[in-house]
């Protein structure tokens, strides 16, 4: 029964990040940025979501009708627009309710919009919701075709806006993901192969004396783990400072924004960090690997 | 035990390096395998080590094919080999007792049997007193001695020497020379690859002599001419 020490291959890996330190150093620091990076577009994209959802607004259309209409003639739209089955709700908003409306979140301005509760400017209006937004387009035909129906605003454009932002933050971020990870790879492999050269007395000795490749590889695997290991840790409480951050800063300044805590997400992204930083570094390692051990 | 069947070996770039070497070694001998640079001395070395492969012909040792060995099984076979180098190859940061140990270490021998087997290697080889010392604080001679009992550790029962006087000195190099014959007598068959003419003549044991990657003479008690 062939018994091996755990404590020698940590060793020996632990040994090789101290031997060459500047390179240990650099590996952690490119992995650790593109961890960062990988997180921060994380939350980015999880904030976008979560206010994306929020919006209740974003599914809405309000229907402005004609002026001067009689009470039957706006019953009547009413029922024509509850007809349209892509609309979920339909609300009614006198021209009344809308210049309260207007007039109390005017604030302390209200006072300005006195004189128009004698004489409305305003027409009454409907709030339609609905569920999804491929339904935009049918209630809007429909609308077209009611008589007395003036004018419609819908919210589209917010939400298009937003899923833009996404796309754009998706499209840069996998970009930015996929360079960063080939430069920490290639970074990786290099320290490995560093740690291989100044070690390749040792290994050729324990070639001859019948060590496995296994044996040979193992603290070299360990090494770029170690350093995948480090680089995660270290970027996940940067993640978790510059988050911080930022939601200290904008929770005061943009209050519609909804930023979900980072204690929310924690366990997930030091989870996400430290499969893609060690699987990194012992992808970096085995590449490094593969020429020395084969003889 | 050993047996070179029609071997060749030429080189990516084209270098015959051996040409047709058909060759047996019997368990317990001792053979010294001569030649001048580029003759083919390094080349059979490594080849018996299965460091190289062959381009033809098969190597056959202790009735294993290892031109067939598996990459897998490569390392057992080496277990069964024990290697000295010229430049000794001792770890200059590791005890003398350490650098022994390792070897056996490495192939996960229980910490009891190392602890029993080291001792006993050191003093075959008359270095008890020096197990604490680290290479630098040893003459060359004794490193050799140190590199001779690590290729012990493992209880081969082949030891290939290449060119295991060649760093030092004609009086250590005589010690050496006798401590091989020393473990050629407990059974050990042990192949020196050398070019030291003066220690071939002295020894009269089996010689081979290899030139440009053919053997050109083989005889017990032979000369290096």
């Amino acid at each position: 029964m062939r018994r091996y020490r755990v404590s020698y291959f940590i060793g020996q890996a632990l040994q090789g990040i101290w031997r060459n330190g500047v390179m240990s150093f650099a590996s952690i620091a490119v992995l650790m940025s593109c961890l960062v990076v990988l997180g921060a577009f994380t939350l980015l994209v999880v904030n976008i979501n979560t206010n994306l959802e929020n919006l209740d607004e974003a599914n809405k259309i309000i229907v402005f009708l004609d002026y001067n209409l009689t009470e039957e003639q706006i019953v009547d739209i009413e029922r024509q627009i509850k007809k349209i089955k892509e609309a979920e709700t339909v609300k009614r908003i006198t021209a009344d309710e809308a210049l309260r409306s207007l007039a109390k979140r005017a604030g302390e301005n209200a006072l300005l919009y006195d004189d128009y509760f004698k004489d409305n400017p305003l027409s009454d209006s409907f709030e339609i919701t609905y569920d999804d937004v491929k339904d935009l387009t049918t209630i809007e035909f429909e609308l077209q075709s009611i008589e007395g129906v003036r004018k419609y605003r819908d919210q589209r454009y917010i939400v298009n806006l937003i899923s833009d932002i996404k796309s754009g933050v998706l499209f840069v971020f996998l970009w930015f993901l996929v360079m960063l990870f080939i430069v920490s790879v290639f970074i990786i492999i290099n320290t490995i192969k560093l740690s291989v050269y100044s070690r390749k007395n040792e290994i050729s000795i324990m070639r001859y004396v019948g060590a496995t490749g296994w044996f040979i590889s193992l603290p070299f695997i360990l090494e770029g783990a170690i350093i995948g290991l480090f680089a995660s840790i270290i970027a996940y409480f940067v993640e978790e400072y510059l988050y911080k951050s930022l939601v200290g800063s904008l929770g005061i300044s943009i209050e519609i924004i909804t930023l979900i805590p980072f204690s929310e997400l924690a366990g997930g992204i030091l989870a996400v960090f430290i499969i893609i930083g060690v699987t990194t570094g012992i992808m970096g390692s085995s590449i490094s690997l593969s020429k020395y051990t084969k003889k | 035990m050993i047996d070179f069947v029609h071997v060749v070996k030429t080189y990516p770039n084209g270098t015959v390096a051996l040409n047709d070497i058909t060759l047996h070694i019997d368990d317990g001998e001792f053979v010294f395998v001569v030649g001048a640079s580029g003759a083919g001395k390094t080349t059979l070395m490594k080849l018996i080590l299965r460091e190289e492969k062959v381009t033809s012909g098969k190597i056959i040792v202790d009735d294993v094919d290892i031109t067939k060995l598996s990459y897998f099984k490569v390392p057992h076979y080496r277990r069964n080999l024990g290697v000295v180098f010229q430049d000794f190859r001792l770890f200059p940061k590791k005890t003398i007792y350490e650098n022994v140990a390792f070897a056996m270490q490495v192939v996960g021998t229980p910490m009891k049997v190392i602890k029993r087997r080291v001792p006993a290697l050191l003093k075959t080889v008359n270095l008890s007193e020096k197990s604490k010392c680290f290479p630098n604080e040893l003459s060359g001679g004794e490193q050799q001695r140190v590199a001779l009992a690590r290729a012990l550790a493992n209880n081969p029962s082949l030891i290939i020497a290449d060119e295991p006087t060649g760093n030092i000195d004609p009086k250590m190099s005589l010690e050496i020379m006798n401590l091989l014959l020393k473990i050629n007598k407990l059974g050990k068959t042990v192949i020196v690859v050398t070019h030291e003419k003066n220690l071939v003549d002295y020894y009269k044991q089996r010689v081979v002599i290899l030139d440009h990657g053919t053997i050109i003479d083989d005889r017990v008690g032979g000369m290096y001419e």
